[in-house]
């Protein structure tokens, strides 16, 4: 690893002058998590960083009004035990509590989790750096140099989304639960203050996978909003794994049913897990709508949202998991109608 | 070289660090203290978990910069020195480990699962401790280790 | 030794508890300079350039070693072979090919990166799927005629059984500490062979062996990865002689995947036969493993434990190794036999369920006293009373047979399996010597490394079992070849090499008092009687030999090399036994496959340290766990690199995968193997394992899963 320099501005307009002022290779930096990991790896290699915890007032949590408001150095812990986020929309806090670690969750934040990238193992290793062994090709971190996973090992490789150019799969579970609940994410950058519809933050790697996030140079994320809706009572975020915890998701779903009585009037379904981006499955939703829920349904409505997938050559599970994942998440959702 | 100032185990600390270094090298390299371990340096073992103001954390995803005017607490300054922490005293009795190099931060771990209030059920101390891997599979011990010294710690 | 050991504490628990046990990379000396490897990215071929300019331009850079800061290799020093440091021809990825050393950790890992080699690759092969591999067969191991058996035989199973590559990834990272002062090299090394690593070092750098000590007080686990000697131990040695400084190298998981060694992946075909009420009569077993030229984990050992199973009475044990360009494999905990078993007790599942049998009943009903591959008994044989207690615990009786017959209403599928596992009690050539003072101290000095395992509680149990002396301040002093010879210790006979060792100290140390008594009664433990004696203090220095080893072990055993006798002894064949039983839960639709409980009950003779040998127990079933249903290092055939190589997508155990797990002992001392009877259990305690959970998985499903290991995919 190179050295960087590194500062701690105590404001959001400080933190975008430092950004600004430091040029080319400017980083913020929150928990680190993810960033610090992958300078280690020499995947990411800033000159500067600068290091947004510092900013008060910054990380606070309402659930009043219309709309709840996450601020963007909330840690995923302190979301993820917020009694009201549990009680009333398990979605969102399942899919924080069930990510990485107790330790990990302390550290990172929800705005900083949105910008996790990649666990592709040809993304993660084949640097050069000393924590890793190999030269692999990796069009996301070296752009142009080759996409090693196709034609290699892919049974974690998305099954959805992917290009010619990249088949990685979005890491996050977070980020899979705001899209489902149709999250806007505000930004502020030397431009000035804009918000996104969550849909918006994420592209699809086409012949750019190096691009990942549609944030400008110098926006930081400062906080996330999802719409109140009844649904979030009757929802989950499902994530099936190698191991029971402490592992990225092989399949995940996030889903949300409105309910009148037994009939789903309104649906929420987003998948992780099998995706290049947190994936939106609005098919399945219409598939849904209007239904009684029954086993059949959900299994159906798990098939619709795997519809268009494409496996490389041992990730064709992921199509039937996926399905299956996002059954047994409306099953669970639909118990918890009338909560 | 960023300067530091924090206290670790209740002492002021105050020293120049590179901006690369991670908690875990400050703490390991710089400050002498050798019980918090580096078993990956990557956020996937737990081995290295510490207390900054009291939360728990990997100290090798953290950088020491971070912990300007923070509290850091590691294993060394976890008891008194004289008695063991209730927690530390169960891990013995209930032998909660072999070779002992990831005990540190299962121990770090484990007292902050119970002061978070994760330690209520068997299936809770399973999943909030599942971020320290003990690859000599001390895993029953380790569970016993807790439920017996989580309702010694709430009597502290 | 009639009494039973008590469940004693592990004596180390307090220190590691507080955190202060003394790994090799927690040792700190003033002015210590850090180490990063440089590693090598392709598996064949040849170091071209190396511009170490780079490096040096790196702030506080102090010295970049290569291929010619090392002399060339001397002949054999002792019985450890020399190994390569560093040298520009390259046979494996990540072979080191430089060593930078820095005043600060930080800058040493930028320098090794700032060195990009450049390369002459050579065509490589990978993995043993690749048919241009060469093939190089073993010499058989032949018990009668089981060809012209098997066709005789009334059933007959033949299944072809696939094992993985795995790593072992103890938690503690490679880690050397070298002090080179007034011409003496003392090296801090994580390494469960403390003598061989440091004649390793003498003969890769041509110095007199008596110049080169080793320690290695606590190992940070061990399971076989730090057996054979590193690499690193030379090249920080090197450094620290080349730079005068201390010199610590912590190498990164990443690169320790790629050095190491590992589990090398197998292919067996079973084909076992019975008559037709089910008497096992004839079986041959075919391995095929992947390995390098010269490679010490042979395919031989894969024949030592499953014919001694079953009463079979004919055997063709056969095999090959499959040449790849990797570094070597090596022993990993269960060894061959995991392998072996795996594929052996999977099949008599199979046999079971062709005859229409009772897999415990079978098992039962084919159990025997001699050994076929000698012909003499085996001694001290407890196996159908491990599978009968293990039955009665788990509730056996209540299993229905038919495969998915015993789902839970929710439609989660239930299977319940069970499996054998059997391990060769070996036990090396020992000596010690025992010191108890008038001061209140007592000292034992011996051979062996605590990696976990509770050497030490066993020794401090054989000791305090009949000495009656101060436990506070016992000192167990093993690991540290300033101390004595440090055998290697693996293959489970570390403890029942000091064990019988220790007890005989403590009796003829017991008799040097009884002559100093002469008879005078005095109250107190054994310090006081002391004083009272005026005797400051009483030492005894005592060497042990396995049944009929030859006096010239002891030389062999002090010179680094290996000194161990068994399993087949002169009056006898010793190993150890266990069986386990294991419930498998698939969860309906999305299949995550869980364990929510196991019963594994070992023979493992007499049990020196119950409390640490439960431990053990219960980590073996994790182990096991782990190897069924978790673990396998992946290799892209275009790059011969590990890639999952990290614990992030090296997937082990966690503490939400584990469930409940009872364990238990039967059986007596077996003095067959050794004076105490202890016939150890590290490797033993994971052997059949993964059979019983694929076993369970089979009864669940009906699907039957003869490669490891099995996942979600496998289930679907």
């Amino acid at each position: 690893m190179r050295s960087f320099s590194y500062v701690r501005p105590e404001s959001p307009q400080d933190a975008i002058r430092a950004f600004t002022a430091a040029g080319a290779g400017a980083r913020y930096v929150a928990g680190g998590t993810t960033l610090f990991d992958l300078m280690k790896l020499g995947v990411e290699r800033p000159a500067h960083l600068i290091d947004v915890t510092a900013i008060r007032g910054l990380d606070s949590v309402r659930t009043d009004g219309d709309t709840l408001r996450f601020e963007a150095l909330a840690t995923m812990s302190a979301v993820a035990s917020n009694p009201q986020i549990m009680r009333d929309y398990p979605v969102l806090s399942e899919s924080l509590s069930l990510a990485a670690s107790q330790q990990i969750r302390n550290m990172a934040t929800v705005g900083g989790n949105l910008l996790q990238r990649t666990r592709c193992m040809y993304f993660r290793n084949g640097a050069g750096s000393s924590s890793t062994v190999g030269v692999y090709p990796c069009n996301k971190r070296e752009p142009g140099s080759g996409c090693a996973a196709i034609g290699g090992l892919d049974r974690g490789q998305a099954v959805l989304g992917q290009s010619e150019a990249c088949t990685a799969v979005s890491p996050g579970d977070w980020p899979v639960a705001l899209t489902a609940m149709n999250a806007s994410i505000e930004l502020l950058g030397p431009a000035g203050a804009r918000t996104v519809p969550i849909a918006d933050l994420y592209l699809l790697p086409a012949s750019t996978p190096q691009q990942e996030f549609s944030i400008k140079p110098g926006e930081m994320i400062t906080a996330i909003t999802v719409p109140k809706t009844t649904a979030g009572r009757a929802s989950t975020y499902l994530k099936i794994r190698d191991r029971e915890s402490y592992a990225f998701a092989l399949a995940s779903a996030a889903v949300a049913l409105d309910l009148d009585g037994d009939r789903v009037q309104r649906a929420h379904v987003a998948l992780g897990g099998v995706a290049t981006r947190p994936w939106r499955a609005q098919q399945a939703e219409t598939v849904l709508v209007g239904q009684k829920l029954t086993p059949e349904l959900a299994l159906a409505a798990g098939q619709t949202a795997m519809k268009g997938a494409r496996a490389g050559s041992v990730n064709a599970y992921k199509i039937e998991l996926g399905a299956q994942t996002v059954a047994n998440a409306l099953t669970t959702a639909f118990t918890r109608r009338g909560r | 070289m960023l300067s530091l100032n924090a206290r670790v185990n209740g002492r002021p600390v105050s020293l120049p660090v590179d901006a690369r270094t991670s908690l875990l090298d400050l703490i390991r390299e710089h400050l002498g203290l050798g019980g918090t371990k580096k078993g990956c340096d990557h956020g996937q073992c737990g081995a290295c978990t510490v207390h900054v103001d009291d939360q728990r954390v990997l100290s090798c995803l953290t950088l020491a910069a971070k912990v300007e005017d923070r509290d850091v607490t590691t294993i060394e300054g976890l008891s008194d020195g004289k008695s063991l922490h209730p927690m530390q005293k169960a891990f013995v009795d209930n032998d909660a480990l072999q070779c002992g190099y990831c005990t540190p931060g299962q121990i770090m771990a484990a007292v902050a699962c119970v002061k978070e209030g994760n330690a209520k059920s068997e299936d809770s101390i399973r999943e909030y401790m599942s971020g320290n891997i003990c690859r000599c599979g001390a895993y029953v011990g380790i569970v016993a280790a807790i439920q017996e010294a989580a309702p010694k710690m709430r009597q502290d | 030794m009639t009494q039973p050991f008590a469940p004693l504490e592990r004596v180390d628990a307090h220190d590691k508890v507080l955190g202060r046990t003394q790994f090799a990379a927690d040792v700190r000396f003033p002015n210590m300079l850090y180490a990063m490897l440089v590693a090598a990215p392709i598996a064949k071929g040849h170091v071209v350039a190396l511009d170490t300019g780079p490096a040096y331009k790196v702030r506080d850079v102090v010295r970049v070693l290569t291929a010619s800061d090392f002399p060339p290799p001397s002949a054999s020093s002792g019985q450890a072979p020399p190994l390569p440091t560093i040298v520009n021809d390259i046979s494996y990825v990540g072979q080191p090919v430089a060593l930078v050393v820095a005043k600060t950790l930080e800058a040493a890992i930028e320098g090794a990166e700032a060195i990009r080699p450049s390369y002459r690759t050579e065509p490589f092969i990978s993995a043993m799927s690749n048919p241009a591999a060469k093939r190089v067969p073993a010499s058989p191991k032949t018990v009668g005629d089981a060809e012209d058996a098997l066709k005789s035989a009334a059933v007959v199973v033949d299944a072809t059984y696939q094992t993985p590559s795995q790593h072992h990834n103890p938690i503690e990272l490679f880690a050397t500490t070298a002090v080179w002062a007034d011409g003496q090299l003392t090296i801090y090394d994580c390494t469960q062979a403390a003598t061989m690593s440091k004649l390793a070092v003498a003969g890769s750098l041509g110095l007199d062996p008596n110049k080169v000590e080793v320690k290695s007080d606590y190992v940070g686990g061990g399971f076989g990865q730090k057996g054979a000697p590193k690499t690193q131990t030379a090249l920080v040695a090197r450094a620290a002689m080349l730079t005068g400084h201390p010199v610590k190298l912590v190498t990164p998981r990443g690169q320790i995947f790629h050095l190491a060694p590992y589990r090398p992946q197998t292919q067996q075909r079973i084909r076992l036969g019975s008559d037709s009420s089910g008497k096992m009569t004839c079986l041959a077993y075919d391995v095929v493993q992947e390995n390098v030229p010269g490679g010490i984990f042979g395919v031989a050992n894969y024949h030592e434990a499953v014919p001694r199973l079953y009463g079979i009475t004919s055997y063709l044990g056969t095999g090959s190794d499959i040449y790849i360009d990797r570094q070597a494999p090596g022993n990993m905990r269960g060894t061959q036999t995991l392998c072996a078993c795996f594929a052996m007790e999977s099949a008599v599942d199979e046999l079971a369920y062709k005859l229409g049998r009772d897999p415990l009943e079978l098992r039962l009903a084919n159990d025997t006293t001699t050994d076929v591959l000698s012909g003499h008994p085996l001694s001290g044989r407890y196996l159908a009373q491990c599978l009968n207690e293990g039955a009665r615990r788990f509730g056996w009786n209540r299993r229905t047979p038919a495969p998915g017959s015993m789902r839970l209403p929710d439609g989660t599928l239930v299977g319940w399996g069970l499996a054998c596992g059997i391990f060769h009690a070996n036990m090396g050539a020992s000596e010690a010597t025992l010191r108890v003072g008038a001061d209140g101290t007592t000292r034992l000095v011996t051979g062996g490394h605590e990696m976990g395992q509770g050497i030490r509680t066993a020794i401090a149990n054989t000791i305090l079992h009949d000495l009656d002396v101060d436990p506070s301040k016992l000192e167990i002093v093993i690991g540290d070849t300033t101390a004595g010879p440090q055998p290697i210790t693996s293959g489970q006979w570390g403890t029942a090499s000091v064990v019988p060792v220790t007890a005989k100290a403590v009796s003829q140390l017991k008799a040097a008092y009884d002559q100093r008594a002469a008879g005078r009664q005095f109250g107190g433990n054994l310090h006081a009687r002391l004083a009272r004696l005026n005797c400051p203090y009483l030492e005894v220095s005592v060497t042990q030999l396995a049944p009929g080893q030859d006096p010239s072990a002891l030389n062999v055993m002090r010179n680094g090399g290996l000194a161990v006798a068994g399993p087949a002894y002169p009056q006898a064949t010793a190993m150890s036994y266990i069986a386990h039983f294991v419930e498998i839960q698939i969860e309906p639709g999305t299949r995550r496959i869980r364990m929510p409980r196991a019963v594994s009950i070992a023979d493992v003779g007499c049990v020196v340290s119950p409390r640490t040998a439960t431990s053990q127990m219960y980590g073996g079933v994790v182990w096991g766990f782990g190897s069924a249903l978790r673990e396998g290092t992946e290799v892209d055939p275009r790059y011969a690199g590990y890639l999952n190589a990290d614990l992030a997508d090296y997937v082990v155990a966690v503490n939400a995968d584990i469930g409940k797990i009872d364990v238990g002992f039967v059986g007596d001392p077996d003095q067959e193997a050794n004076s105490v009877g202890v016939k150890d259990m590290g490797e033993l305690v994971m052997t059949g394992t993964s059979a019983a959970i694929a076993n369970a998985v089979y009864h669940a499903t009906g699907k039957r899963q003869r490669k490891l290991p099995i996942r979600i995919d496998d289930v679907l």
